[in-house]
């Protein structure tokens, strides 16, 4: 062992200290010491050991052990990384700063250490590096340590199990804590206003009643305000704002266009779609139910328990009630598959983790997965509490279960769906019974050992048999979209399945057939590694900071998700309405009063008003776990109607420069569905209907007909429906086919549905411009909107007045009636010299693609029936040159900031 | 004190990015200016490679019957047997057969490298190429495997191994994007996602160019609407627009929203240009093999893949397929491989021959390789194999990989890797080291953690490079 070099003289002093202290076993703590048992011990632990150290029988990386003080003395490849008092020339403390690029550990920018752990580094280098024994790291961090430790169901190691956290980062376990609001003030403003007053920041003034307008009718209902919603606004506003606000929210909270809305957002939450994903990306013919279960809930303004109780455990409560059946699908809407390809115990073990994390991050703001290997890194989440959870759904089966319509279940159209698909299915048989009988006279027995492929078929043939095959068996199981079924679980044994291509039906006894699954941990996260035995149970650290009861998870055939669904809404249990009204909250203001709505542990962002989160959620409960009624607190509050413009927007800048205390309402851009349904309201093309089986808007022809590949072959073609009024729904219903995309609702940011997704992002690129100003469907609003206005107008400055008011709900000024004008006139000149031929629609589509057999291409042609009846939008060839002139201007309408954004 | 406190202490692409916040103007910045010129000072280490093309061969090509020949399996050829087992997918289980390679191989080129006979091009070539025989998938289902190769992670909606690249290296050309995808006209199992910019910002999304119809979606008006008409529409957009930016100061998203069509009406311009293989010369056409039925599909995007990396494009990815011969493999694999062999060997060719080889990395695989043996099909036997994640051969040329190489051994039936074994996320560390980007440090943070391609950290396989 080398001796340390000579310390500088500035340091010798802490030096001599720090050497001279280990005699004294008086309990005298130096700093050096305090340093290594609070700080350092684990810094090494946690982000050295496991490549330096010898335990394991992995390679000791750069032949340097840092496990002890006397390995660590013995350097390694790179020489000494050790001189105590010496930090600037100790490898150990200069590696962890990253200014050597030769030498930056650790390695991982996510293990990176940070400047005050490397300050801790350095100091306790510089103070002789003690290293005091076991007992003495005890005795020092019950003496001094700060931070908590916090009592769970017992991690992998007691190291985990006894570590300690930064109190702040535990708020969201924590009881609620509910301030008295003074009488009269609004809670929302008070809280606010606070933070406010402490910033020295004064909010803006009340928003305008136009933009106000938008905003509530945007932020409640997805849609553009009626035009003559918006002039009664904006009369009540002019004397009395506040009430102005909470009686067209009423209003608009009375029509059902808000659960629409709003279970829009809980369907980003659920991770809706109406495929399964993967290779076959079947139809999930009943998933629509699920979708308009979440409408009607909001709608009618359903309890919050009563919606989490039903999603998770609704069989279970009771299996008569239809509502409660279809609840479940929340369960199921991840991706999921079991083909000939994969194993049952993978592609199960694959749902168990999506549910259990699934459920974390919608009710409990958990994502949960971060434990599924080992014990969460950052948050008191053992892997013992994933896979207890996990065990609550390890007796959860899948079954398309029996389930009757009720009475507000919307069935138009289920005789025309039906058509379209046994037409299909018509177009098919016919085609394979030629195919057939072709193949049956021109196939040669191969003479081989085995077959090579020299039959004396055509390669298209053999392929279009594995096509042909494939798709009618989709759309038998298609057919399934107009029956009395919900795509739902039951309680019961597991049963082995080797390939799902068809619904899934209930077994006669639950119990009966199948095996119990072995509910343990899986070390590692295999799926063939059992550990340790568990038990159903809830996360832990909430029912112990949380101080509930302690759970008491029914096991083997017992209701073990009811046990859970009750557990979450528990009146005690800290997480559940937090999670909620951040929701809904990040829902009205574009962020969350805790910055991650999916995340409440230490990894999230911190809430930036945690005493009016608590004081919402209490109210919350409170009030019924009424989402409508917390929409109402939100909405009287000033903070919602203040104006996204500040009268000193340089103070604002310097003093709240991300926005987190609400001086001003943060501008939104549309979401992608806002923005489509917002053009259809505007071109009055519109079809206002309520829920009911998923709608086939047009969608960008290329990618309609492009081949779409699925195992065994190529998808049938996507067919919009016949009927402008089928098409031209709000987006919230049309189909969300996971392997198939609508192009602009992705383009603008409309999240996939494989993961949950907690609040839409908004980017702006280039595409966007493409499709908004190219594409056909914005074009044919364009159309379709100057129609509308032609119909309607009196006169030419009429029609332009009017087209602001409808799609921005505003005036002209004098420059912008000027321009349009002379734009209209223009392009109507240009438009004059042209004809237009009525767009053709071909009744059938030939294709080519690959076929598998033989590596070859071929072509195939599929029938379109949808086209046999389908009438188009109104076309250019429709309409006179001034409508197609006035269309320009239209078109530039759809593009303006203005009409994406809101104030 | 178990905060990650290190969390909070974002990088320097965090801090252009934003921390998966919004991103508004940032974004479009970044887009417009094509990111960076120079990549030199966001490497984090001195890269081999600028860029990279990455041939996607699309099915799981059969590294028995391309590079990997097995003898032994003429011994055993249509020798029967049965397996079982709760791992065995229902399509790796049952009665089973081996079924020999159909195609004779032969040594190419100085270094003697192993490879069939019908890549009748390629062979020339082989003294620029290393292959791997070490590679192990973890799936053998195409749409996870296709995920898994593409994306680092197998159930999908995490960002494509070309959107890590571009995010890293940013573009070289302000009118195209970095990540350019060449699909076939069908897109493979899992679509699009094959190529999302999962949680990166969207900026960093593959833009496919597709084969047929508007290479770009909506890259150009309806039919009857002018240049000029456009034009008009732009500036009168620009002009209503004005008003409510003036009333709007420091709103730098509104701002960069108008940007965004004149990008968009530039790429208008630009995208045509590129993809118009006319003005290359008759011979280079015909090395690519366009023109030619059997290769003009393929030919034209390894064309297509120089003419966008000569135009500053980070990562282009070229599909070719389906190669899932689970019948008929003589005819299946026999047929695809002449559809590219020619378009590949002409690629490497016409990289090398203007010095652009040793700094372009060009990448051949599959999600997954094949089995030796094969199940009853349409009950009895087929000359085909079945899916294979413990084996499988892919090959790397250029971009500083050991050229004239082969690297790494599957067992003597072809059915497992057992030398130099490594996982997908090892092949992507490596892909990320040479183009001079470290996956630990090469991190977004997303969801309460700083992600990275490889999900958890993985290790350059050292043998690969030169």
């Amino acid at each position: 062992m080398k001796h340390p070099k000579l310390p500088s003289a500035i340091l010798r002093c802490a030096v001599i200290l720090t050497l001279a202290l280990p005699s004294t076993l008086s309990g005298e703590a130096t700093d050096g010491e305090k340093l290594f048992a609070l700080h350092i011990s684990e810094i090494l632990a946690e982000k050295c050991i496991a490549c330096h150290s010898r335990d394991k029988d992995k390679k000791l990386k750069g032949k340097l052990d840092l496990s002890s003080r006397e390995t660590i003395l013995n350097g390694g490849e790179s020489g000494e990384v050790l001189i105590p008092g010496e930090a600037r020339k100790s490898l150990l403390y200069l590696a962890t700063t990253w200014e050597d690029e030769d030498y930056e550990m650790p390695p991982k920018e996510a293990d990176r250490l940070s400047k005050e752990q490397q300050w801790k580094l350095r100091d306790w280098i510089n103070a002789g590096a003690p290293w005091p024994d076991e007992k003495r790291v005890a005795e020092l961090r019950n003496e001094f340590a700060t931070g908590e430790i916090v009592k769970t169901s017992g991690g992998l190691g007691d190291d985990w199990t006894n570590r300690r956290y930064e109190t702040k980062k535990l708020w969201a376990y924590r009881p609620l804590q509910v301030e008295e609001v003074p009488e009269g003030k609004h809670p929302v403003d008070w809280f606010i206003r606070r933070k406010l007053n402490r910033l020295g920041l004064s909010p803006a003034p009340v928003a305008a009643a136009r933009g106000l307008a938008r905003r509530l009718s945007f932020g409640l209902t997805g849609l553009p305000p009626q035009p003559t919603d918006a002039k009664d606004f904006a009369e009540a506003h002019a004397t009395d704002p506040a009430l102005a606000v909470t009686n067209y929210g009423r209003k608009l909270m009375a029509t059902p266009h808000y659960g629409e809305h709003f279970g829009r957002q809980w369907l980003d939450v659920a991770r809706y779609a109406d495929s399964a994903g993967f290779a076959n990306d079947y139809a999930r013919p009943n998933a629509w139910r699920y979708r308009d279960y979440v409408v009607r809930a909001f709608n009618n303004d359903k309890r919050y328990d009563q919606f989490v109780r039903e999603q998770v455990a609704g069989d279970e409560i009771d299996s008569s009630n239809p509502e409660h059946l279809i609840a479940t699908g929340f369960l199921r809407m991840g991706p999921w598959e079991q083909t000939g390809m994969s194993v049952f115990r993978v592609t199960r073990q694959q749902w168990l983790d999506d549910v259990t994390d699934s459920v974390g991050q919608a009710f409990l703001a958990h994502p949960l997965q971060c434990a599924k290997c080992h014990d969460h890194k950052f948050d008191p989440i053992p892997t013992r509490d994933y896979y207890r959870m996990m065990a609550v759904f390890s007796t959860t089966q899948f079954a398309e279960r029996a389930t009757p319509f009720l009475k507000e279940e919307n069935k138009t159209g289920f005789a025309e769906a039906t058509q379209w698909i046994l037409a299909k299915q018509r177009s098919y048989q016919r085609q394979k019974k030629t195919l057939n009988e072709r193949i049956a006279k021109q196939k040669k027995k191969e003479i081989g050992s085995a077959k090579t492929g020299n039959n004396n078929l055509d390669p298209g043939d053999e392929a279009s048999q594995a096509r042909i095959f494939k798709n009618l068996s989709r759309h038998r199981w298609e057919l399934d979209k107009t029956k009395p079924i919900a795509f739902a679980v039951y309680t019961g044994k597991t049963i082995q399945r080797k390939n799902v291509s068809s619904r899934t039906p209930m077994p006669g006894a639950p119990w009966g057939e199948g095996a119990m699954e072995e509910d343990t941990i899986l070390t590692g996260g295999d799926a063939y590694t059992r550990g340790d035995p568990v038990r159903p149970g809830p996360l832990s650290v909430a029912e112990h900071l949380g101080g509930m009861a302690p759970a008491d998870f029914t096991a083997g055939q017992g209701n073990r998700r009811l046990a859970l669904a009750e557990w979450i809404v528990d009146q005690k249990n800290p997480l559940t309405a937090r999670v909620m009204v951040n929701r809904v909250w990040s829902w009205h203001f574009g962020k969350g009063l805790a910055g991650n709505p999916n995340n409440f542990g230490g990894t999230g962002a911190q809430p930036t008003h945690p005493q009016l989160l608590d004081y919402l959620a209490s109210w919350f409960m409170k009030n019924g776990w009424s989402v409508k009624k917390l929409n109402e607190l939100i909405l009287s509050s000033a903070a919602y109607r203040r104006s996204s413009r500040h009268p000193d927007p340089a103070v604002v800048e310097k003093k709240d420069p991300k926005k987190s205390f609400y001086a001003i309402q943060i501008p939104r851009r549309l979401t992608a569905e806002e923005l489509r349904d917002a053009m259809l309201a505007a071109s009055g093309e519109l079809n206002r209907q309520r829920g009911g089986l998923p709608a086939r808007p047009d969608i960008n022809l290329e990618v309609a007909m492009q081949p779409r590949q699925i195992m065994g072959g190529t998808a049938s073609v996507y067919e919009p429906d016949p009927h402008p009024s089928q098409r031209n729904r709000r987006s919230l219903y049309a189909e969300k086919i996971r392997g198939l995309r609508d192009p602009f609702l992705e383009t603008f940011n409309q999240p996939g549905s494989d993961k949950s997704c907690e609040l839409r992002e908004t980017s702006t690129v280039a595409p966007q411009a493409l499709t908004l100003f190219n594409s056909e469907e914005v074009q044919d609003r364009a159309l379709a909107f100057a129609a509308r206005l032609l119909k309607e107008g009196t006169s030419d400055e009429h029609v332009v007045t009017r087209a602001f008011a409808l799609a921005l709900g505003r005036h002209t000024t004098a420059v912008e009636l000027e321009s349009c004008l002379r734009h209209w006139k223009n392009a109507t000149a240009e438009e004059r010299g042209k004809r237009y031929e009525p767009k053709e629609f071909p009744k059938g589509i030939t294709r080519t693609v690959m076929a598998e057999k033989t590596g070859e291409p071929y072509s195939f042609w599929e029938s379109m029936p949808a086209y046999d009846q389908y009438v188009p939008d109104l076309q250019r060839s429709d309409v006179d040159a001034r409508t197609r002139g006035l269309a320009q201007v239209c078109l530039v309408i759809f593009n303006l900031n203005e009409f994406s954004y809101l104030d | 004190m178990q905060s990650p406190p290190n969390v909070f202490m974002p990088g320097r692409r965090d801090v252009l990015y934003g921390l998966g916040a919004s991103l508004g103007s940032l974004a479009l910045t970044s887009l417009l200016r094509g990111a960076e010129t120079g990549s030199e000072e966001r490497v984090h280490h001195p890269a081999r490679a600028k860029r990279c093309i990455f041939l996607m061969m699309e099915g799981g090509p059969s590294h028995i019957d391309t590079f990997d020949p097995k003898p032994e399996l003429t011994n055993r050829h249509l020798q029967a047997f049965t397996r079982s087992g709760e791992q065995e997918s229902a399509m790796s289980s049952g009665k089973r057969y081996f079924v020999q390679s159909p195609f004779e191989f032969i040594k190419a080129g100085q270094c003697g490298a192993d490879i069939c006979s019908e890549w009748t091009h390629l062979k020339e070539r082989v003294d620029d190429i290393c292959f791997y025989r070490g590679a192990q998938a973890e799936s053998v289902n195409h749409p996870t495997a296709c995920y898994h190769i593409n994306t680092g992670n197998r159930f999908g909606g995490d960002p494509g191994i070309g959107s890590w690249v571009t995010y890293g290296l940013g573009s070289q050309n302000e009118n195209l994007p970095g990540f350019v995808v060449l699909p076939r006209s069908s897109y493979p199992q899992g679509g699009a996602a094959n190529w999302s910019n999962g949680y990166l910002p969207a900026q960093f999304q593959g833009t496919p160019l597709r084969p047929e119809g508007s290479p770009i979606l909506d890259l150009n008006p309806p039919k009857g609407v002018s240049r000029q008409r456009q034009r008009a529409n732009l500036d009168l957009l620009a002009k209503l627009n004005q008003g409510h930016l003036a009333a709007r100061p420091g709103r730098s998203e509104l701002e960069a929203r108008l940007n965004s069509y004149e990008l968009a009406y530039r790429m208008q311009m630009e995208v045509p240009d590129i993809l118009d293989l006319d003005g290359e010369s008759e011979a280079t056409r015909e090395m690519y093999g366009i023109g030619q039925a059997k290769t003009d599909a393929f030919g034209r995007k390894c064309l297509l893949a120089r003419r966008l990396i000569e135009k500053g494009v980070r990562f282009v990815q070229a599909y070719a397929g389906n190669w899932d011969s689970h019948d008929y493999i003589e005819r299946a694999h026999g047929s695809l491989i002449r559809s590219v062999d020619r378009p590949i060997a002409a690629l490497l060719k016409d990289l090398k021959q203007r010095g652009l080889l040793d700094e372009t990395l060009v990448i051949f695989c599959g999600e997954f390789g094949r089995t030796p043996d094969n199940g009853l099909r349409g009950g009895g036997k087929s000359y085909g194999r079945d899916h294979n994640a413990k084996a499988m051969t892919m090959w790397f040329a250029g971009g500083g990989t050991k050229g004239g190489h082969t690297v790494g051994a599957t067992d003597e039936l072809g059915a497992e890797a057992v030398e130099c074994v490594h996982p997908i996320r090892d092949v992507h560390v490596t892909l990320l080291h040479l183009l001079g980007l470290d996956d630990n440090r090469l991190t977004y943070y997303h969801a309460g953690r700083f992600k990275q391609l490889s999900q958890f950290g993985g290790e350059v396989i050292q043998e690969l490079i030169g």
